[in-house]
């Protein structure tokens, strides 16, 4: 398929899902509707990551951060301003918080950076919880002007859908292919004439955008947040594992991994959550050791490859146990002994 | 096809492009580059020599933005290049290659040739939406043209990872080539290549001089074959300038032949591009 087709191929898919998610409040009850507006947050926690995370080969762990400072400003400013507006105003300041995290501690890489963004999350959190308690005098907000529910569902689907095309419109542009390079050999683009630190900041700030976006639409879900929700390191974790299962540097990847993980998540948390949870980290295991481009990556050749794998490994333990290879080692042996006699 | 070669005849008359000024890069104690000064001329071929960590790669990577040197003036025609970022030094027409191709391997041929044309190589257009780029060399006007150009126009869709390491040099070279320079600076090119290879090679550079106008800097551990082709040699060594002259003079130079050279070199090299 050439890039045409390829374009053609993700619009059409994007056209059917947003087909879909816009059919689910008419006929799904309230727990498929909260299952599915868990699975479009996740769409667009993940596939945002992806997009810089991704291709840069960045490790972040601030999503929770950026998440929680969403959901933080919508709680505050919607009393005043419309529904759109805070979103905006979310997705604003987490990109503005995006930039100067960035500027501090983009210059490093891997384990470094992993550890610092978690920190600056830690930190962030303790900062509002400390500014909540000798402040304010206050442990959360009560969110008491809430959109109603399809509203909400409606948004978080607009953030998902956009993602995607998003992700799609980055890939074909000098931006995307930019950070594709940066992840490869960061100082080889700088002498193709790539200001990194440039656009590593502006990916950094438009993942952070998104979460932030996604933060304050999910926050009047709960009408109640404090920082230990809404900052909850767990959101940017599973946003991480997400992508990381579905395949980081792909387009669809998050999205399967998300849709797979929310009913995953529905249907075992209530029951048995210890099962989910370790689930997750045998999932995380597998594809890193097996499936290391992600869900995303797998091809019928795949499963082809790992039948004849398993074929020939068949093969040669019925040789080692019926006997044949013992036999056949003593008949060489034989024969060594007779040519020396 | 040697002796079809158009070639310049060499004018001292031609302005200096890029003027490397008491160049020095100290590693804590260790000076890799004393004190080295070279003029390079628009339209220049120049070879670069020298032993093994005689300084020639740091040299490069001062003069190409990696390394900032330790002291010293660096100017591209009128404008100093003192505290830019490689980016900038791309952007101003400093291309390099690497001693070891750093080609981008999970991304096809022609992307690894549209980062350089996309950044370094991006020149004002006539027209904002379309029309014709300014100021662009017409083989270097697209990904085809420069893939034309280098040889690789059949592997364009391939995995860069996946070519053999012959290719990967030329690919490497066509990358620097996207950022469309006006200087093209040449760590080791012909490293690990085959005989033949290296004369095709080393043709391809002379025909990027002749054709596009290109000045060309050019490190070699095959001196046989730079001195065959360049049209001015640097000798480097222990960090230092020792010579600096045509390939005839250098391979009589007794301190170039004490140095490194050796005796068998003392034979007069023929030279292709007959003065």
């Amino acid at each position: 398929m050439n890039s045409k087709e390829l374009l053609i191929r993700d619009l059409l898919v994007v056209f059917a899902l947003a087909g879909w998610g816009l059919s689910i409040p008419y006929f799904g009850s309230d727990f498929i509707i909260s299952m599915a507006l868990t699975c479009l947050m996740y769409i667009a926690l993940s596939s945002s990551w992806g997009l810089f995370c991704g291709a840069t080969r960045y490790l972040s762990l601030a999503t929770s951060a950026f998440f929680g400072i969403g959901a933080y400003t919508c709680a505050l400013t919607l009393e005043k301003f419309s529904w759109v507006q805070s979103i905006a105003m979310g997705a604003g300041i987490a990109a503005l918080v995006a930039v100067v995290i960035g500027a501090a501690v983009l210059h490093l890489r891997g384990t470094y950076f992993a550890v610092l963004t978690f920190g600056m999350t830690e930190l962030i959190r303790h900062a509002i919880t400390y500014w909540e308690k000798s402040v304010t005098g206050t442990v959360g907000r009560v969110l008491t002007v809430v959109p109603e529910r399809d509203t909400i569902y409606l948004t978080v689907l607009v953030l998902a859908l956009g993602t995607i095309l998003l992700s799609i419109a980055v890939r074909r542009t000098r931006f995307g292919l930019a950070m594709l390079c940066i992840g490869a050999d960061e100082q080889r683009a700088q002498t193709l004439g790539v200001n990194t630190k440039l656009i590593k900041l502006a990916g950094f700030a438009l993942t952070a955008a998104i979460a932030g976006a996604v933060g304050a639409a999910m926050s009047v879900r709960w009408t109640y947040i404090d920082p230990h929700t809404v900052f909850n390191p767990f959101i940017g974790f599973q946003t991480v594992l997400i992508a990381l299962i579905g395949g980081a540097v792909t387009l669809w990847g998050p999205l399967i991994a998300a849709i797979v993980f929310s009913i995953l998540a529905e249907t075992l948390r209530l029951q048995a959550p210890q099962v989910y949870m370790m689930s997750l980290g045998l999932l995380l295991i597998l594809s890193v050791l097996y499936l290391p481009g992600g869900l995303a990556s797998l091809r019928w050749d795949t499963f082809k490859g790992w039948w004849l794998d398993a074929k020939a490994w068949y093969e040669l333990r019925r040789y080692e146990w019926s006997g044949d290879k013992a036999r056949d080692k003593a008949r060489a042996k034989r024969k060594r002994e007779l040519r020396f006699d | 096809m040697t002796e079809k070669l158009a070639v310049k005849a060499v004018s001292p008359a031609r302005p200096i492009l890029l003027s490397a000024q008491n160049i020095t890069v100290r590693f804590g104690g260790l000076v890799a580059v004393d004190e080295v000064s070279a003029d390079f001329s628009a339209g220049e071929l120049v070879g670069i020599i020298g032993p093994n960590g005689a300084g020639k790669t740091t040299f490069f990577n001062a003069i190409s933005g990696v390394q900032e040197p330790t002291s010293g003036k660096l100017m591209l025609e009128t404008q100093s290049l003192a505290g830019k970022k490689p980016h900038r030094f791309a952007a101003l027409g400093l291309a390099r290659t690497f001693q070891t191709p750093r080609v981008f391997g999970d991304l096809t041929v022609s992307e690894n040739i549209r980062l350089g044309l996309k950044f370094a190589g991006k020149r004002r257009r006539e027209y904002w939406l379309w029309g014709e780029e300014k100021n662009v060399p017409w083989a270097l006007r697209d990904i085809d043209g420069i893939l034309r150009l280098i040889g690789l126009d059949q592997q364009s869709s391939a995995a860069a990872g996946s070519l053999p390491p012959a290719q990967q040099r030329l690919l490497e070279i066509g990358m620097a080539l996207s950022a469309r320079p006006r200087i093209l600076l040449l760590d080791e090119v012909a490293a690990g290549l085959t005989e033949s290879e290296i004369e095709d090679l080393a043709l391809l550079i002379r025909r990027l001089r002749d054709e596009l106008d290109l000045t060309v800097v050019w490190i070699e551990h095959a001196v046989t074959v730079l001195l065959r082709h360049v049209e001015r040699v640097i000798v480097l060594h222990q960090g230092k300038v020792i010579a600096d002259g045509t390939p005839a003079k250098i391979v009589r130079d007794p301190a170039v032949i004490e140095a490194y050279l050796g005796d068998e070199m003392v034979e007069p090299v023929e030279t292709v591009h007959v003065a």
